[in-house]
Order: C-alpha cells, then structure tokens, then sequence
C-alpha cells in the first residue's frame, strides 16, 4: 500500500495514453446490447414461472373463475407502445441530420406515449378484478406486466433524460450517441410488450 | 448545509443512510394508512423496504452517482482530470476510486476479508460437531450458520475475488490505461459491501438469520422468519454487482486490446474471464428472478410457489438451478486462467494446445446451460428429464478434462519452479482432479439417489470450491502479489501454508466421502454416534485448516507492510503486466504497447509477446536480482 502511495507521488501528471480500439463497435453500444442480454433473461426466468404454471401443471388460464383479461384495452395501449417507437425513431433520424426541432418534439411525443401507455397499464390494474394473491394466475399475470411496466418506468426515465438535454441543445449530428443507446432500450422495451402480449391476452 | 454533508463521502453516506431509513418509514406509514391496513406500523413491512431502498441512498451519498446526477439533469459534467486515480494512502482505498488498480485491490481485500468470516462460520459448525448432541450452538442457529458461511462464501469470496484480481491484472494484459466504464466499476465495487452487511446483519433479525441454506428453497423460504430476506435481497445486490463486473470485462475485453492482440493471442486468464463474463451476463439475472419470485410471494402475498393457489414449488428448483449450475463454472473458469498462467511461467514451456484451452473454456460455457437438473434428480421432478441431464452432465467433463491434460502436457518435460504459486497451481491439479472425479460420479442416477444429501455432497463441493477454486485463489494471489503491492511475500511462509493447508483440507474432507456413503445427513446439527470418531478427527484437522490461513494472513499483512521490493518482472513472465514496474504506473502505460506474438512462448528463442515504443528501466531494488528481459529467454 505505501509503495502505492508512493508511486502516486512521482507519476507524471499527464492523462492516461489513449485506449486502442480494437473494435468498430462503440463500448456504449456494446455494453447497452450486453445489459439487454441480461435483461431478456430475467422476461426468461418470469416466462419459465408462466410456463411451469400453465404448461407444465397444465392449470387453466384465462378465462379463469370469473376473471377476464381486457385484450382490446391491452391491444389499444400496444398500438399507443408501438407508435412511440415510431417516432423515436423520427427523433433519431432527426438527430443525426441535425433537425433540431424533429428531435425535440420527436422525443416529446416518445416520452408522453410511453407515459400513456403506463398509465393505462395502471388503470388496467386497477379494474381488472382481481388481485396477484387470488391465484398463481394472477401472480404470473402481474408478475410478468408488472416486470414490464418497472422497464417502461426505467426506459421513461432514460427518455426523460434526453428529452432534457435534447431541449438544452446538447445533441449535434456528431454527437448523438445519447439518443441512440437509450433508444436503443426502449425498442427492446418496446419488443417485450410484444412478447408479453402474445403471450398473456392473445395465446 | 456544512460541507461534509455537500460533498460526496462518509459523512454525506451516513446522512443519506438515516434519510434512506426515514423514507422507508414514510412510504410504509404511507402506503398502510391509504390502503387502510391495521397496525398501520408494521416492522417487517418496514424493513423490507429499507433493505431495497437504503442501499441507494447510501451510494447516493457516497458520490457514486453524482456525474450521472449531473448528466441527468442536463448540466455540464465535469471534464475528467484523472485525479481520481491512483491511491495517495491507504485512506484512499476506503472512497470511491475509477482506477482498476485500486478497485482491484479494493475487490480482493475485502473478499477476503469475508473468506475469514466464513471460514469463522466454518469453524462454529465443525466445533458444534465435533461430537454427537448439542455443543455451543441449537440446531436452528446451526442451520442459519451453515446457510450463512455458504452464502458469505460463494456471493462475497469466491464469486468478488476473481473479478478483483482480473480487475487489477486483466486491463494490463489486453494492454488497455483501464477498465471500459470505469465509474460503473467503482459501483460495481461498492454493491458488494451493502450484500455483505445485509448478509451478516441477518443475525440481527427477529427469528435469527436466514437458515434455508444458499440454495434458500421455496416454499421453505416463503414461510422461514425475516431473516431470510436479508438472503433474498442481499443476493440482489452481489448479483448487480458481478453483472455489472461482467459486462464490464466483456467490452473492455472486446474492444480495448493493444493493437496486435488478436483474440488468439490473448492471455488465458483474458480468455477465462471472457468465458466467465459471458455465463453472468447470460444467467445471472436468472438468480435474481428466482430472488424477485420469493420477494413477491412474502412481501405481496403473490403465489409463484403455493401449490394450493396454483403455483409450482420446483419451479424455483429449476429457475435457481439455470443460474447456480452456471455460477459453478463461474466460480470456476478464473481459476482455471490463473492456473494457466501459473503453470505456463514456472514450468518455462508454452501452454500445451492453447487454442484448445480457449475452445474448451467456450464449450464448458455452452455446456454449463445444459446441466442443470443434475441437482434435481430426487426433487421429484419429471423422470425423463434425468437421462438427459446425466448424460450431458457427463460430456461437460470432457472439455475440463482437456484443460487437465494440457496442464499435465504443459509440465512434460518443463524446468519447474516449486515456489509458493507453483505449489498451490499444482496442489489445485491434484486437488480438483478428485472433486471432478467424484462430480462425475455424482452425475450418475443412482449414485446420486444413493448419497444424495449426505456428507459425500459435501466432500465434493469442498473438494471443487475449496481443493479448486480457494488453491487457484492463494495461487493468484502469490502470483500477483508482488505486482498488486510491489513488494515481495515470504517464500518460507508461502510454503508453510501451502503444506499445511494441503494436508489439514485433505484430512477435513477426505474422510466425508467415506462418512457420506455410510449415509450421514448433510446439513443436520446433531449426528448418529456411530460417526462420532471421524467427526472429531474432521473437526481437528479442520482447526488445522483454519489456523494454516492465519499464516496467509501474516505473511501478506507484514510483506505489504515491509516486505522486500520487487522488481518489475520477478517471474520473467511474458505477458504485458509484468512489462510495467511494480506496482504500476498510475495510467499503466506511457504508451500503449504493440503485441507482436503469442504470451507462452517460453523456451522459444528470440519470442517476443509485446514491444514497448519507451521500454521504461526496470524498476530494481537493492539487493534483488536484476530481471531479465523477456528476449533473454
């Protein structure tokens, strides 16, 4: 440890030699795709509990002892989640041509979009009807939209975060790594729901 | 607001921490007097809020959030002026730090420094039975012991310990000033410290400590007091932190290499955290679902494991098991790069069939996916999955046996030195070979059901973690001592401990495979008389066992504090690390070296793995032998 210290003393107080890049990959863009890696496998671990619940103890789903699932409501908010990442996607496009105004509204629009799609989720809850200790049904119901919903809530914040520095300017057409990696999250978000979906209304 | 309370440290940690709590009884107080529950103070409903939130005020504090604070918000970041890095005195160690090197030295110190306390816990079990009946302790404390040396020990040790040395010693070998994201790092870190108290603090809880074992199965922890949840939660946040580890060697990994280093030309230990990243990132969040699932079954009444409600108790078997039989591998596969390294340096000779060593390292990944309902074949479980299970069970020992054979081909006819590192890595060889061997055993139908939760369990997984992983561990760490400190250990007390520990491990667990077949329970306080006589002899050797890593302890604690200086290159190691003076330099290189061949070619007349633009004087201390360069050879 004193050797350490030591050595700190005489180091040169120049920065650190620039990294080699032995990838075309960015490290940002790598790491965000590695994260949605892990995080596919944690909608993994739920969908087995969904699988083990449904197809392995072979219970009834819903339709289930009274209790229905609003597919239609579900099927509106999908729309409303797909169509923000539509426009992500033009603030993306708007970003890399240095379209200021594009990329503001394009990120606002996203953010509210998303927001509704929460809050309808929400109120689903809210009428449905019953709850996640009536039966493992319900568990897995919530388990798995609840688990989305907590990615839609972090993928929000991510928005949120840009939108504020694309509103403060902080965006150049070199510059947009900051739009791309938190977009990036939010189409995975996006393409969960899809998942998710099928699964619990549809199939 | 005084400034200690302003800036990011102690101080500020602490005020958040109190804060943190009394967030926790606010939204409890809150959510109960909306929702209209009575009592409307529940302590249980409390604390488990604080476990998950306190932590994050307590980091928040600490400053680890601060620069993506201040991005967040859209104000300008501080530009980066690298005084973060480096140690300017031991204090340092105890604040966040972006630089690898502290964050390593950080990992490994406190790594061990739970290996001691579990190794405690260790020595309470083995005192309480060392004779038949009731010693020290009642037979639900023993169970909250054993869950908890298990837990501390795998979570907080062996898991933490080997992203600490990689941490130190990985971005010299690839060449690369640091780590990829190094404030994620410096998280990554300081996650580990709050698994660790919530762990410890268990004992604390009404009802004692969590007592389901490591693996914590449902429905038992569903039901068991709240001690467990300091087990559910706290595996939360030590798996945070080996994801966030994982994914950081991955991209430092991939995109960080010194211009020339192909993958082929990497360092094994480059490879094996590689392989390791991979089966975090992939299984990991595994682990934490199956953590979430008894989180929400006792905090919010769900029914993941309620039969009567629909639910499926081997459901959290087997989502438990995709992570732990991987997390086996995960223990393992670093050991397995230290080895490589070790055996390659002081046996003078290239690793036999390096590129089969990356290969097999790749194929035990995939393969680690495939086993995991070896540990289920008397859960009940369906009985067709079993064959399968066995049988790919059985294939994964191929590639760990191409591993051993190229070790044993890379001794052949090497000039060996039997210093401390050397006697560990070949201790390991020995070692491993016999807990592989009973693994494999133990991957047949019937022997399992035969031994199945018996002391023969135990013998293996003691042979695996400790004759393997603890040996790569003490291997590691006398290899890169001189590196990490840039002084040298004892060699006389090396040996000692080496010798001593080799013999008390082998006369602790050696004799519970015969116990274990005789059918004594695993897991149980209290024994039949009939297994009284060894059971003392284990207990004995087994103070042994802890008394020989008091000497460890010693012989490190007094080296770093004066032991001799080492030179640059004491081993005459090829690979980049050991090219920089010891300890490194604070940006590890002037300039980034150029890497023109493979890292093992010793013995091979004018092999050069990498060439320095400004090769900076060897740092020599008096009275040590100058070291020789790598051209040398």
């Amino acid at each position: 440890m004193e050797a350490a210290a030591i050595h700190a003393e005489h180091a040169h107080h120049h920065g650190p030699p620039e990294a080699n890049r032995s990838s075309r990959v960015e490290p940002q863009l790598l790491g965000m795709l590695l994260f949605i890696i892990s995080e596919v496998m944690v909608f993994g671990a739920f969908f087995t509990a969904y699988f083990f619940i449904r197809v392995v103890n072979g219970d009834q789903w819903f339709p289930f002892n009274g209790d229905e699932l609003p597919k239609l409501v579900a099927g509106v908010n999908t729309a409303i989640l797909l169509s923000s990442s539509l426009t992500l996607h033009w603030a993306q496009t708007s970003a890399k041509n240095g379209n200021r105004f594009g990329l503001k509204a394009g990120m606002l629009t996203t953010f509210l979009l998303g927001f509704t799609f929460l809050f309808i989720q929400i109120n689903e809850y809210i009428h449905i009807g019953f709850a996640p200790h009536d039966h493992a049904q319900g568990s897995i119901f919530y388990g798995l939209t609840g688990l989305h919903g907590e990615h839609v809530f972090i993928g929000l914040t991510l928005l949120a975060i840009v939108t504020v520095r694309a509103f403060r300017g902080h965006f150049t057409p070199e510059h947009h790594g900051g739009v791309e990696i938190p977009g990036i999250y939010w189409h995975f978000v996006d393409v969960m729901w899809i998942v998710v979906y099928t699964t619990i209304y549809i199939v | 607001m005084p400034a200690a309370v302003r800036h990011a440290g102690w101080t500020r940690a602490t005020t958040f921490t109190v804060l943190g709590i009394a967030f926790s009884y606010a939204l409890s107080l809150g959510a109960r007097a909306g929702l209209g529950y009575d009592p409307v103070l529940d302590g249980e409903a409390v604390l488990q809020i604080s476990l998950v939130t306190v932590p994050f005020f307590f980091l928040v504090g600490l400053g680890l959030f601060d620069y993506w604070g201040y991005y967040m918000s859209g104000r300008p970041t501080r530009p980066e002026d690298h005084s973060g890095h480096g140690a300017k005195s031991w204090k340092s160690y105890l604040y966040p730090n972006t630089d690898h090197k502290v964050i390593g030295i950080q990992y490994t110190v406190l790594s061990f420094f739970f290996l001691f306390v579990g190794g405690l816990f260790a020595m309470l079990i083995r005192a309480e039975l060392a004779q038949p009946g009731r010693q020290f302790i009642d037979a639900n404390t023993y169970n909250g012991v054993f869950s908890v040396h298990a837990s501390i020990l795998i979570f907080l040790f062996i898991i933490p310990v080997f992203a600490g040395l990689a941490n130190f010693v990985l971005p010299l070998m690839i060449g690369a000033p640091d780590m990829a994201f190094p404030r994620l790092n410096a998280l990554s870190f300081w996650l580990l410290p709050i698994a660790g108290v919530m762990m410890l603090g268990s004992f604390f809880a009404p009802g004692g400590s969590f007592a389901s074992g490591w693996t914590a199965y449902a429905p038992l922890s569903d039901s068991a007091p709240i001690g467990q949840v300091f087990f559910t939660i706290g595996v939360q946040f030590a798996g945070a932190s080996s994801i966030a580890t994982a994914l950081n060697f991955l991209v430092t990994i991939i995109t960080m290499r010194a211009p020339g280093m192909s993958f082929f030309r990497m360092p094994l230990l480059v490879w094996a955290n590689f392989s390791t990243s991979l089966l975090v990132v992939i299984a990991t969040p595994f682990v934490a679902a199956s953590q979430f699932f008894v989180l929400l079954d006792r905090a919010l009444g769900f029914n993941f494991f309620d039969h009567g409600q629909g639910g499926d108790v081997l459901m959290y078997q087997h989502v438990f098991w995709f992570y732990s039989h991987p997390a086996v591998y995960i223990m393992m596969l670093p050991g397995f790069g230290i080895i490589s390294e070790v055996l390659a340096v002081k046996s003078r000779k290239p690793i036999f069939g390096y590129r089969m060593m990356a290969f097999s390292l790749l194929a035990i990944v995939a393969l680690g996916f495939t086993v995991w309902a070896h540990h289920m074949f008397v859960s009940g479980m369906q009985n067709w999955i079993r064959v399968p299970m066995m049988i790919t069970t059985a294939i994964i020992a191929v590639p760990t046996g191409i591993k051993i054979f190229s070790w044993l081909a890379t001794l052949w006819r090497g000039v060996l030195r039997l210093d401390t590192p050397m006697l560990f890595a070949l201790g390991f060889l020995t070692m491993f070979t016999l807990g592989g061997i009973s693994g494999v055993m133990l991957a047949m139908i019937p022997i399992t059901i035969h031994v199945s939760d018996t002391y023969f369990i135990v013998a293996h997984i003691h042979y695996v973690l400790f004759g393997g992983s603890l040996f790569t561990i003490f291997a590691g760490v006398y290899y890169w001592f001189p590196k990490m400190t840039g002084r040298m250990y004892d060699e006389r007390l090396g040996k000692l401990h080496f010798w001593l520990t080799f013999i008390f491990f082998n006369a602790t667990f050696a004799p519970m495979h015969l116990i274990g077949l005789d059918g004594m329970p695993r897991r149980v306080a209290d024994y039949a008389d009939k297994y009284a006589g060894w059971n003392l002899a284990i207990s004995l050797a087994s103070f042994g066992l802890g008394l020989s890593t008091l000497i460890f302890a010693y012989n490190i604690i007094a080296s770093w504090r004066g032991g001799p200086r080492a030179v640059g290159n004491p081993w005459r190691g090829l690979t980049l690390e050991w090219q920089v003076s010891s300890p490194p330099p604070v940006f590890n290189f002037d300039a980034i070296p150029t890497v023109v061949g493979g890292p093992y070619e010793y013995g091979v007349p004018g092999a050069v793995h990498g060439v320095f633009a400004d090769q900076p004087p060897p740092v020599v201390a008096a009275g040590a032998p100058a070291a020789k360069t790598p051209t040398d050879e």
